[in-house]
């Protein structure tokens, strides 16, 4: 188990190192962020002097170097636009993202178990359509459209909640739906085939044999086995979930790190850009490397492989 | 049987908790608090450093709100007194301001021309000097206190362009601004204007709240938020509840929807003027004959256009120059494509040219306006080939002057002639186009500082002549600024997009 830690851990340093590298070059190749900082009718004079003030006329490697150096104390640098730190820019918007990503991974877990326990309980009635419908629909409707029928629905039509930005709970509720909506339905699905398999398994003839409650049977026997997929699938939602965020950040003017991103993607403020990808990197690399470990931990097959 | 449950209990249970929780969201939902005025932007400030202020609107909006300039620009481009109740210039070197008594900052402070030194030298010192063009645009030399209500500029050449960019010069305490470093005064503003922060919560929102002691009299409207609303129907959307008092930036096709049972649209022209640049610098030599650019101009219809595609919103434009300083003996070009065809076989083109069309989304319906064009240049025989450009990409070509052909671009949301003129004037970096005609240049370097009013007027419109006859543009319209206004309150939209929010009044 040690070496095998050692091993993931490893890897996921050279995975960060190349992201760390790739969004630094990327940034650089995308363009000058001098022309973009200063007003239009700036002199070359100015451009000059701006230049060299944020230290973009030294050598690219030199840059990287230095930019990793500061990146591994926590310094990420000064925003070209806003003029204060980036990690202090990151840290302000990471709990409002964490926040949307919680609630909506929480939604997305809670609701997606218990439709898929619901769907195969009851296996080709009305209930079970109902769910592969909306798995199916959760999965095909583009989340920024879906956002905007929700806030329709719920914000406009019936002014049951508030139509975007944040504050209490309320501002939670939507972007967290349409966020979770599309994870929802796979792991609705994921659930629903693990416990079909499991209902129709050995150990649940003897359970029911042994004249267990079903209720028992169902909670106890089945659905531990039926959720060991999530797991897995719970890593690899997470990235999906960021990517959606980017989105649904914007039409719900939720202040998270995707919107960060995106107008620092916009403004070429790039060094905030190489801090919220590093971020997102970071927070990646460890979902994954903890549901590797975690499996492992639960399934002493996957070491010796 | 303990925990028994059958599959249908299971549900019932399970929809009683999904009633329960959608129950407690309900009413965690607090009563919409309605005393604030909120205005929706599609971006959140970059600092409230009054001196990187960056753009109109939304950093120059809050800028506006939270300080005071010397002198203030009224939405007619006119020069009126704010901080300074008069000026004068004793020689043609030397402007003498005199400052408004008994001003104070929000901390209780003297305004004094010591403060206004220190605001001015400050952005003559990098960073702040890359965005403020005070000292470069004006040949401010320096500046110096006469005595506690009275400052003198002394430039090293006469600027008639002085109070145009005093008004966007902001005067911040000296104590203040001396005491704390760079990223406190990013987010910690002290100015003397007609609001207060409240607080910054960056990517959300800014609260403003009324300065009771300002010197103008408290704003009638007491708490203000700026709110970041990026999406456009998530502002219409805000606006039909009643979250959002201020929808700015709808496009064209949304506006009809911001008239609900409590809002309605409002529409100006603004000062923004929509053009397709003709590069000087391309291997096509065709663009360097005038009767070519003439010809470009008589092909397209802009009164259609207007039309179809800016649903009669907007006038064409008659100069480079908006009103009132716009020659008044220009007039539009109008559709005449037998003319142009005429032309450019006069210049040496019956068969037409290959002509490269560059546009990129950043003045908005780029495709259609750039497709439009095409299409009737096709029509007089210039065969077009349309490139749609990454905003980065775009924006290095207008610096490099490398465009092959022609772009569409919006120039200058002010009004200012002089300023407005520069962009064709030999080096000038926003001379995207690569004109250098010397007797233009001279006109305009003498307008710039001549202060007889008539002897500038004619010096103003000779250049302007000649860049409407030579066609230093495809010309087409001003961009009109929409908005979607709330019933709660009066406001009059400024045509260079910067939003001053304490003259908003409440509607009874």
């Amino acid at each position: 188990m040690f070496g095998f830690t050692v091993g993931k851990l490893l890897r996921a340093s050279t995975v960060l190192l190349g992201v760390s590298f790739l969004a630094f070059i990327i940034g650089h190749a995308s363009g000058d962020p001098v022309l973009l900082l200063v007003r239009g009718d700036a002199t070359a004079e100015q451009k000059a002097e701006l230049r060299h003030s944020l230290g973009l006329d030294r050598p690219v490697l030199a840059q990287y170097v230095d930019y990793l150096g500061h990146a591994l104390h926590g310094d990420l640098g000064v925003s070209y636009r806003q003029h204060v730190g980036v990690a202090g820019l990151i840290r302000s918007r990471l709990p409002n993202s964490l926040e949307l990503a919680g609630a909506a991974f929480a939604a997305a877990t809670l609701l997606g178990f218990a439709l898929g326990v619901l769907a195969a309980l009851y296996r080709d009635r009305w209930i079970d359509h109902v769910v592969a419908a909306l798995s199916v629909l959760g999965q095909v409707v583009p989340g920024f459209w879906l956002g905007l029928m929700l806030v329709l629905l719920f914000a406009v039509h019936w002014r049951a909640l508030p139509v975007s930005g944040s504050g209490g709970i309320a501002y939670l509720v939507l972007p967290a739906l349409t966020l979770a909506l599309p994870t929802m339905g796979r792991m609705a699905r994921l659930v629903r085939a693990g416990m079909l398999e499991a209902l129709g398994s050995d150990y649940i003839r003897t359970a029911r044999a042994k004249g267990l409650g079903e209720s028992e049977i169902l909670l106890r026997h089945a659905a531990p086995n039926a959720s060991l997929p999530l797991v897995t699938q719970a890593g690899l939602e997470f990235g999906d979930m960021v990517g959606s965020a980017f989105i649904i950040e914007s039409v719900f003017a939720w202040p998270g790190l995707g919107r960060l991103t995106v107008n620092a993607v916009l403004q070429r403020d790039f060094l905030v850009v190489q801090g919220c990808v590093l971020v997102i990197a970071v927070a990646f690399v460890t979902i994954n490397l903890l549901v590797d470990l975690a499996y492992a931990w639960i399934d002493p097959r996957v070491r010796a492989r | 049987m303990r925990g028994r449950l059958e599959p249908a209990a299971f549900g019932r249970r399970l929809a009683t908790l999904l009633v329960i929780a959608a129950a407690i969201l309900q009413a965690s939902c607090a009563p919409k608090t309605q005393d604030a005025v909120v205005v929706a932007s599609v971006s959140d400030v970059s600092s409230l450093d009054p001196h990187l202020l960056d753009n109109n609107h939304p950093t120059g909006s809050l800028i506006w709100s939270l300080f005071d300039s010397l002198v203030r620009r009224g939405p007619d481009g006119a020069d009126l007194p704010r901080l300074a109740t008069s000026w004068e210039r004793s020689d043609p070197l030397t402007w003498r301001f005199h400052l408004r008594p008994g001003v104070k900052f929000q901390d209780g402070s003297p305004v004094t021309a010591e403060d206004v030194k220190f605001s001015f030298d400050r952005m003559n010192k990098p960073p702040f000097n890359t965005l403020q063009q005070l000292w470069a645009q004006t040949t401010l030399k320096e500046v110096r206190v006469v005595d506690a209500q009275t400052v003198e500029l002394q430039t090293a050449q006469p600027s008639v362009t002085m109070l145009y960019w005093l008004e966007e010069a902001f005067i911040a305490p000296k104590a203040y601004y001396s005491a704390h470093d760079a990223a406190y005064l990013n987010s910690h503003p002290l100015g003397s204007g007609p609001y207060s922060l409240v607080e910054w919560v960056p990517g959300d929102h800014v609260t403003l709240t009324a300065n009771p002691t300002y010197f103008g009299g408290a704003p009638a409207i007491k708490n203000v938020i700026f709110k970041v609303v990026p999406d456009a129907s998530a502002r219409l959307n805000g606006l039909t509840t009643g979250d959002i008092d201020l929808a700015l930036e709808l496009p064209p096709d949304m506006i009809s929807q911001a008239k609900t049972a409590h809002s309605r649209p409002v529409e100006i022209l603004g000062l923004r003027k929509l053009h397709f640049g003709i590069s000087q610098n391309a291997k096509l030599t065709a663009l360097r004959d005038p009767r070519v650019r003439q010809a470009m101009n008589y092909a397209v219809d802009v009164a259609g256009m207007i039309k179809t595609l800016m649903h009669g919103s907007t006038v064409p434009l008659t100069s480079v120059v908006n009103p009132p300083n716009a020659d008044p003996n220009l007039t539009p070009y109008g559709y005449h494509p037998d003319k142009a065809r005429a032309l450019l076989a006069a210049a040496g083109y019956p068969q037409g040219f290959d002509l490269d069309i560059d546009f990129t989304p950043f003045w908005g319906q780029d495709k259609d306006v750039s497709e439009t064009v095409a299409g009737y240049l096709n029509a007089v025989g210039i065969r077009t080939h349309l490139h749609a450009d990454e905003w980065n990409d775009f924006r290095r070509k207008l610096s490099d002057q490398s465009f092959d052909g022609i772009f569409y671009a919006g120039w200058a949301a002010l009004i200012n002639p002089s300023v407005e003129l520069v962009i064709f004037t030999c080096k000038q970096e926003d001379n995207a186009s690569g004109y250098c005609d010397p007797k233009f240049d001279d006109l305009v370097h003498r307008a710039n500082t001549e202060f007889d009013v008539d002897k500038r007027k004619a010096l103003l419109d000779a250049a302007q002549e000649i860049a409407w006859n030579d066609a230093y543009w495809i010309f087409l319209w001003r961009a009109p600024v929409y908005a979607g206004l709330s019933d709660r309150i009066d406001y009059q939209l400024r045509p260079d997009d910067y939003v001053e929010i304490y003259l908003a009044k409440p509607r009874h």
